[in-house]
């Protein structure tokens, strides 16, 4: 008997009009989310070669260790194409130095060459599915029973011998088996674009993450079709309903969320940046005056002269031609100052994450706020699913702290700030002494300092000074003069393959929620339909 | 006859069910959104006020160092959270706010790191250009979809042309009638959000804001109008009110969902411009190409002695440099806007889009707001040089080689801070609102006007039986 119901159902709605409006809504707006997606997501894997193959380049072209700084450029999750989450607003570049642990990632975001373009917004295959399928569930099931009660069928059905539940079932059971072939569809379609678009590799596990977005979907689309059943068994006539379904649409959809994000940015602060901004140099001050005490008690000078050198933030220095005490003096500062920046770097960590931590928990409060309705949940789900949530850019950004540690370990095995090839590239065989040095760059016409210096005090314009020892081209005293290092053994970040079911456990307990949520929604309507007045 | 008629829609109207909740859900609303702003507003003072008192605190600094260490270090002005972000926010938060200059040169702009959240998902203020775009709009359609459908299926639609009623006549009441509805819940929603607004906000309200109030209210009219029209074409265009909401309701995505989403598609695909990648490039090729024809000793720094003959050929290197890169970045800062502005034309189709960038206008904010600063701080950039050379030509021991980078070859002296001029954002003036506002209004009244006349044409062919 069920069966007849249900295929009676299903039939009805299929010869409906707003099956095929519904139909062609999904046909024209699916393909639409996927393809600008795609085409988003090629930009940012083209956007991601360029980054990557600088940072190679620049990590290889490098003479003293000094200037090793690798940068971490992470690759683009192809699942952003279903659901971009917060992927295309966070930076992708995480450039490692000594001097402060990473803590948020920069580079290029949705916005691209254009920081106006930011102000303008861009939907992804869930936000569309999140508007869709709740649209197609209520207007399938908000006249289920109010419609045939106006048109006299529902009294008709019940005088036979079925029981309300049965026919409960059946329409259930019906509208189930009209909106699944629209939810496959959507999905296989999507998965075609993906399959036939040239250059995107989708891995195994990526594809059981589409099935796993495919099941919180139905139970989605399962709240919906019960929040349209209980407005159905409660509403006197079938226009009351609709209407009322169509305010419930946009307030859950569109109205909860964007109340949630508003109220979390008002009523959960974040820590102002300048502020922070303002902590950090405070510290990186008191890290100079550390240092400056350092030099002073090991009777280190505070200025320095060189013959060639080259200097950068981050404790970047990189000197040739210079003598042998020269040289010394150098390496001596290196093997101070470095080890004093890795400890500040500890230290300014704690209220870099404390700011960090104020904008993660803004975000979540936006977050747990829009649970009050099933689309924030199903948001948050799908952006687990996609990897593209605020939890799987924080393990990332561990991960590249991890790398840090790994990184400033293999620096430290090396013992390389109390080493000349953290400043120079010359062999410390080949320093020379002043004299020595003098005598080459003058061609053998001083022996040594102090007859330069005799000499250089009686000229009236002191480029003169200059010009005489540049005399003579001597070889090592140009960073030209030398290969790259090789620093082939440096750590190297691996980023973390996409499993199954990594970092799945928060969004198992939202799916629950919804389906308690469906459950409650369904016994109310269950309880509603018994109590009904058919007549 | 018209007045009948519309007293009877209007009626009509008021004592349906949607009426009522839509009234409930606007208020709500709106109540919510000016809570939201009147915090956000705070905290958002509270933080520029900070920044502003460091900039005067670095500034004061500087120009007690010398009058030229103050002219060529970078500067950043901040522009202040907007009094009137609750009419429109424009989405500020996630528009440049700062302008970098010197009294050399305007380099730039930059959205001040922390006023968006990067973890939390791009969201829409709850400003009364939001709600009005997104919800009204919806609201106009919900009264409309059925007028002439939903009349026809209870047979009063043949009822009501029995009368010596013009089709005309009664199209153009339902429409008047469903805008006067969804105005007057508009109405009740603002003025609960003004109430609040000026109660517990944190500035008070300036007189302009009046001039602003009735801007918003004619351009959601419009807006709630154009809607009506949608929704009485998509009435006319079915038989049945099934078919029409679905029709309606197609259109609401089209045009509150679909089109305004894919502005960025649009503006890569459409409008590309260089990539900052290839400004980059230019910019160091320009400057190896000074550096290469600069003459030897170019480079040589003595900041000991002012007058040394090689400050005046860097400064001459320098200023080459400054204005090599200015020219590459001025052009690529132009082909922002204009692709900006060419992909809000290109979304102009839908009356969501016109109406958020009339809002704009209105409330005098976002984008409209940083082009005027951005003009107006090249103005005052030309008169804070002109400053900074009176200064120098007055000091004897100053050699006058302008250098835009470096602070050894012109004036040493301190300079008094209170006489510096300082850049002061102008509001916005009516002109300065009109001007776009008028484009936006041209093309959103003729599209009401074409598609009610669409529905006009159907309507009158319309079967009523």
């Amino acid at each position: 008997m069920i069966g007849t119901l249900v295929k009676k159902e299903f039939l009805t709605n299929l010869v409906a009009p707003r099956f095929i409006i519904v139909f062609v809504l999904c046909l024209v707006l699916i393909p639409f989310s996927v393809l600008i997606n795609i085409s988003g997501y090629r930009e940012r894997v083209a956007q991601y070669r360029i980054d990557r193959d600088a940072a190679e380049k620049a990590a290889a072209e490098v003479r003293v260790f000094s200037a090793v700084r690798p940068e971490i450029v992470l690759p683009p999750e192809p699942l952003s194409i279903f659901g971009k989450g917060i992927s295309d607003q966070v930076g992708h570049r995480v450039p490692i130095r000594l001097g402060e642990k990473p803590l948020l990632a920069e580079g290029k975001t949705a916005a691209g060459d254009n920081p106006f373009l930011a102000s303008f917004f861009a939907v992804d295959f869930v936000d569309i599915a999140a508007i869709v399928f709740s649209l197609l569930a209520l207007l399938f099931s908000y006249d289920a029973f109010s419609r045939e009660k106006e048109d006299g069928t529902l009294k008709l059905q019940l005088a036979n011998t079925l029981g309300r539940s049965t026919v409960l079932a059946g329409k259930l059971l019906g509208i189930l088996a009209t909106l699944l072939p629209v939810l496959v569809f959507s999905f296989a379609l999507s998965g075609l674009l993906i399959l036939f678009a040239r250059d995107l590799a989708f891995a195994a596990g990526d594809w059981g993450r589409i099935v796993l977005l495919f099941a919180a979907s139905l139970v989605y689309l399962a709240v919906f079709v019960f929040i349209g059943l209980v407005v159905s068994t409660r509403a006197k006539s079938s226009v009351t309903s609709l209407v009322v379904c169509l305010f419930l649409w946009v307030l859950l959809v569109f109205i909860v969320p964007a109340v949630a994000a508003n109220f979390a940015e008002s009523f959960v602060g974040v820590q102002s940046r300048d502020n922070l901004d303002r902590v950090l140099r405070d510290i990186d001050k008191q890290r100079e005056e550390t240092v400056s005490a350092a030099f002073r008690a090991q009777g280190i000078p505070e200025g320095w002269n060189c013959w060639w050198c080259s200097s950068g933030e981050d404790g970047y220095m990189e000197t040739y031609g210079n003598p042998r005490d020269g040289f010394e003096t150098f390496r001596r500062r290196a093997a101070i100052s470095e080890p004093i920046r890795l400890d500040y770097a500890d230290r300014k960590w704690a209220p870099a994450k404390a700011y960090a931590d104020s904008l993660a928990r803004q975000a979540r409060a936006a977050d747990r706020l829009s649970f009050a309705s099933p689309t924030g949940l199903f948001r948050a789900v799908a952006a687990a699913v996609c990897r593209t949530d605020l939890a799987a850019h924080e393990r990332l950004m561990d991960r590249t702290r991890r790398y840090r540690e790994t990184f400033v370990g293999w620096l430290r095995g090396k013992d390389i700030f109390a080493s000349y090839r953290w400043i120079t590239s010359a062999d410390p065989a080949t320093f020379k002494t002043t004299d020595e040095l003098i005598e080459r760059r003058t061609g053998g016409e001083f022996k040594s300092e102090r007859d330069f210096d005799a000499w250089a005090a009686k000229q009236p314009d002191f480029r003169t000074r200059w010009l005489k020892l540049s005399q003579v081209k001597v070889p090592g005293e140009n960073p030209d003069d030398y290969p790259y290092l090789d620093v082939s053994d440096r750590p190297r970040f691996e980023a973390p393959p996409g499993s199954l079911l990594s970092g799945l456990e928060p969004s198992v307990v939202w799916l629950g929620l919804m389906l308690v949520e469906a459950v409650i929604l369904f016994a109310v309507g269950y309880v509603g339909f018994i109590r009904y007045d058919v007549r | 006859m018209f007045r009948t008629v519309l007293k009877r829609e209007i009626l009509h109207n008021l004592y349906s069910l949607r009426f009522l909740i839509s009234l409930g859900l606007l208020v709500t609303v709106f109540a919510a959104g000016a809570v939201s702003f009147v915090r956000s507003q705070a905290a958002a003072l509270e933080k520029y006020r900070a920044t502003r008192g460091e900039f005067f605190q670095t500034m004061r600094a500087r120009a007690s160092q010398g009058a030229t260490e103050l002219a060529v270090r970078r500067q950043t002005f901040t522009l202040k959270p907007r009094a009137n972000g609750f009419l429109g926010d424009a989405k500020e938060r996630y528009l440049p706010n700062a302008i970098v200059y010197s009294a050399w040169n305007v380099f730039g702009f930059e959205n001040r790191s922390g006023s968006a959240n990067p973890f939390l998902r791009k969201f829409d203020e709850l400003s009364w250009t939001y709600i009005t775009a997104l919800i009204v709009s919806f609201i106009a359609l919900l009264f409309t979809f059925d007028a002439v459908s939903g009349e026809k299926e209870t047979k009063t639609l043949a009822l009501s042309l029995a009368n010596a009623v013009s089709r005309g006549t009664l199209l153009a009441a339902k429409l008047a009638s469903a805008v006067l509805a969804v105005m007057a819940m508009v109405l009740a929603g603002a003025l609960t959000s003004l109430v609040i607004v000026v109660a517990l906000g944190p500035e008070g309200v300036s007189a302009a804001l009046a001039g602003e109030v009735l801007g918003y209210l004619a351009a959601a009219s419009l807006l709630a109008a154009t809607f009506a029209a949608f929704g009485l074409l998509a009435s006319v265009a079915s038989r049945g009110s099934n078919v029409s909401l679905l029709l309606a309701l197609s259109f609401w995505l089209a045009f509150a969902v679909v089109i305004p989403n894919s502005s960025t598609y649009l503006a890569k695909n459409l409008f590309p411009i260089d990539s900052s990648e290839t400004v980059e490039k230019n910019v160091a090729a320009a400057f190896d190409d000074l550096n290469k024809n600069a003459p030897p000793g170019s480079w040589m720094m003595n900041s000991g002695n002012p007058f040394l003959p090689q400050h005046e050929l860097r400064a001459d290197l320098q200023m080459k440099r400054m204005l090599a890169e200015k020219g590459i970045r001025d052009a690529s800062v132009r082909s922002m806007f204009r692709q900006f502005e060419r992909t809000r034309f290109a979304t102009a189709l839908s009356p969501v889009s016109l109406f958020e960038d009339l809002g704009e206008a209105v409330s005098g904010g976002g984008y409209l707001r940083f082009r005027k600063a951005w003009a107006d701080m090249h103005v005052y950039q030309k008169q804070f040089l002109a400053f900074f050379k009176a200064l120098d030509a007055a000091d004897k021991a100053s050699p006058h080689w302008f250098n835009p980078h470096e602070n050894v070859s012109t004036t040493r002296l301190p300079v008094a801070f209170e006489k510096v001029p300082q850049f002061e954002e102008r509001p916005m003036s009516f002109a300065d609102r009109a001007g776009p506002a008028a484009k936006y209004l041209l093309i959103n009244v003729f599209v009401l006007a074409a598609v009610y006349f669409l529905a006009f044409v159907l309507f009158v062919r319309y079967d009523v039986r």
